[in-house]
């Protein structure tokens, strides 16, 4: 009973959040001194000066009716939501008239590819090396590992991204430092193309890695001591269990929780996160996208863009909630 | 009122005894000030450099010069001056830093604060506004707000950076205040019959301020984090020449190309600031939070 409750609850939170921030972004667009659309409408009303008259004012009220800005906010309001149920975010300015929804769908891979192998690799190391470091801690190794990892973890990964882009660019010149496959070959599956988008790939996906991948070793190092100062931890070990066991079965399954709720946590900001990493690069995905979109106000993309970030940052941690309980039995469904 | 003034006094002893021998805390106040000090100076150092002229002003030499005695670090390709630039940025990025980062302290203060210490239904609301707050990816909409509003001034963009960058901080200050909370020396002082108010100003705060301090240098950290990432982009006011906006300046045009080590060189002073702040945070927590105490075994 108290599990239905708690599911119940738990997806009217959801639901009501997410409109909740889906309606202040809409009006957050419109209270915006400089509108984009109102600006981009502007662009042709000036322009309609030097051509006729007429013509120009027909193109102009196209315009509007395509971005719904003939009808009063509500209406507008009402038919964005309509509109985004049926997943159309309406036309972009970028790539007119090619719907927003087009344009982002075609770069999301590219996000996902990047961000997803990165965050597999940087959390699995991360892990590993933190348990074994604490297990080990106080020895040398520790020591040197877990400093040069503090380092690494307060430095911003666009910076991190800045640093690898000056060494392997501009010193070392063995890697390119933009775009996500050479220019030259056209997308397929053949060798020479999956080797262009590793050697593209690399760098980005390592400024990721070195940044968070650090900070995932320390928060895991930081758990796995916690955990071996507790009493079963130290009868373990008086029983003579090899470390390796230790490490493996105790360390490692109880981290494994708190650090997959880390992750999902963490989610909002490496999304947000891309748009500046993916910029640095010009790395065609969603963030690159986005940043492009502000320069040139294109409204429906931005906008479309905004919604995916806040879309999946919330829905992960709503599944995140709903599975908590059943994977930890310490938590139980209830406030 | 005297007894609490001398105890007071006791206590800031306390707090400033770690910075005799923890290394972190030394050397993290070490940098910072010394980073402070140069950004406070800029004014004075770019008017013996340059007279009346402002160091991004364009034009103020010839493009791309090499580096020499006048311009140290050289000219971009619209001969303005890096070297004083590089200060300059320092002393506005600084200052949009603490300046955000005090308004985020006092917003995370109190409505953590007043969310663990009212407890109920206040509790309730607070910490659903503050999860939520956490949860929402509030970057994007910062880049947003910032790139389409234009009259941003230092202080307009420092605002709008600690309404932004408070929600880590009030869940630390919640947390730590639900503990203090509990403790014995505070029902003591509510049996004893002090009102609220005196509870938090004698009792909490000074238990506190170490945490204060921490969130304090946190979201100093994270306005000065996402106005760098902002610049980078090449977004912002384009009207106050900070750090990640020169860095956006020395990347791109070709200049990355032709001198590489002065990106190297802004990356430098923005990575000092970052580290040192880090080694402050890390260093008190060591000091002031049990749990961590030597935990980093550093």
């Amino acid at each position: 009973m108290s599990l239905i409750r708690y599911l119940v609850k738990r997806t009217v939170t959801y639901l009501l959040t997410l409109f909740i921030v889906i309606t202040i972004t809409f009006f957050l667009f419109r209270l915006i001194p400089a509108n984009p659309i109102a600006a981009f409408v502007g662009q042709l009303e000036a322009q309609g000066r030097y051509a006729e008259a007429e013509k120009a004012q027909q193109v102009i009220e196209e315009y509007k009716k395509m971005f719904g800005l003939d009808k009063d906010l509500f209406t507008q309001y009402v038919s964005f939501l309509r509109e985004l149920l049926r997943g159309n975010l309406g036309p972009s300015l970028i790539g007119f008239p090619t719907p927003a929804q087009n344009l982002i769908l075609e770069r999301l891979p590219w996000t996902i590819g990047l961000l997803g192998i990165s965050t597999f690799i940087a959390w699995t190391i991360g892990m590993l090396l933190g348990c074994i470091l604490g297990w080990k801690r106080d020895t040398t190794y520790d020591k040197i590992l877990t400093s040069t990892a503090l380092i690494f973890s307060q430095i911003p990964y666009y910076l991190m991204a800045i640093l690898l882009v000056l060494i392997f660019v501009y010193y070392i010149r063995i890697l390119p430092s933009g775009g996500a496959y050479s220019p030259q070959l056209t997308p397929g599956l053949y060798w020479e193309f999956v080797k262009s988008v590793i050697e593209h790939g690399t760098l980005p996906a390592l400024s990721l890695i070195l940044s968070t991948g650090a900070s995932w070793l320390i928060s895991t190092r930081f758990l796995a001591v916690t955990f071996l100062a507790e009493d079963y931890l130290h009868f373990a070990e008086a029983k003579g269990i090899k470390g390796s066991r230790i490490i493996k079965r105790y360390i490692l399954r109880n981290a494994l929780l708190p650090q997959v709720t880390g992750l999902s946590i963490n989610l909002s900001f490496m999304l947000g996160g891309q748009i500046v990493l993916e910029t640095i690069f010009s790395y065609p995905g969603i963030g690159y996208l986005f940043s492009i979109a502000i320069g040139l106000l294109d409204y429906n993309v931005i906008n479309g863009v905004l919604l995916l970030i806040i879309f999946t940052a919330l829905t992960a941690n709503f599944i995140l909630d709903i599975l908590y309980p059943l994977i930890d039995p310490r938590v139980r469904y209830h406030e | 009122m005297n007894n609490h003034a001398a105890e007071l006094i006791s206590r800031l002893k306390y707090y400033l005894r770690p910075l005799s021998y923890n290394t972190k805390l030394k050397v993290g106040i070490g940098i910072f000030t010394a980073i402070i000090i140069l950004g406070a100076l800029e004014p004075f150092i770019n008017k013996i450099r340059l007279g009346d002229r402002s160091p991004d002003e364009i034009g103020l030499g010839g493009p791309y010069e090499i580096p020499s005695l006048k311009f140290p670090l050289g000219t971009c390709p619209w001969g303005r001056d890096i070297f004083g630039m590089l200060l300059l940025g320092t002393r506005l990025t600084l200052t949009i830093g603490l300046l955000s980062g005090i308004v985020a302290t006092v917003i995370a203060v109190l409505l953590g604060f007043i969310s663990a210490y009212k407890g109920g239904i206040t509790d309730h609301v607070l910490r659903s506004f503050i999860d939520a707050f956490l949860v929402i990816p509030t970057w994007p909409i910062f880049v947003i707000i910032a790139a389409y509003v234009k009259i941003l001034g230092i202080i307009e963009i420092s605002l709008l950076l600690a309404l932004f960058s408070w929600g880590g901080a009030a869940r630390i200050v919640r947390a730590q205040v639900l503990s203090l909370k509990e403790r014995e020396f505070v029902n003591l002082a509510k049996i004893s019959g002090l009102r609220d108010l005196e509870i938090i100003l004698y009792e909490i705060l000074p238990n506190f301020a170490p945490y204060i301090i921490v969130s304090f240098t946190n979201t100093v950290m994270g306005s000065i984090f996402a106005e760098t990432g902002l610049r980078l982009i090449g977004l912002g006011p384009p009207l106050l020449p900070t750090l990640g906006y020169l860095l956006n300046l020395t990347m791109s045009g070709g200049f990355i190309t032709v001198r590489p080590y002065v990106v190297a060189i802004v990356s430098a002073m923005l990575i000092l600031i970052f580290l040192s702040l880090n080694l402050i945070n890390i260093g008190l927590e060591e000091e002031f939070n049990p749990r961590l105490k030597k935990v980093t075994g550093l």
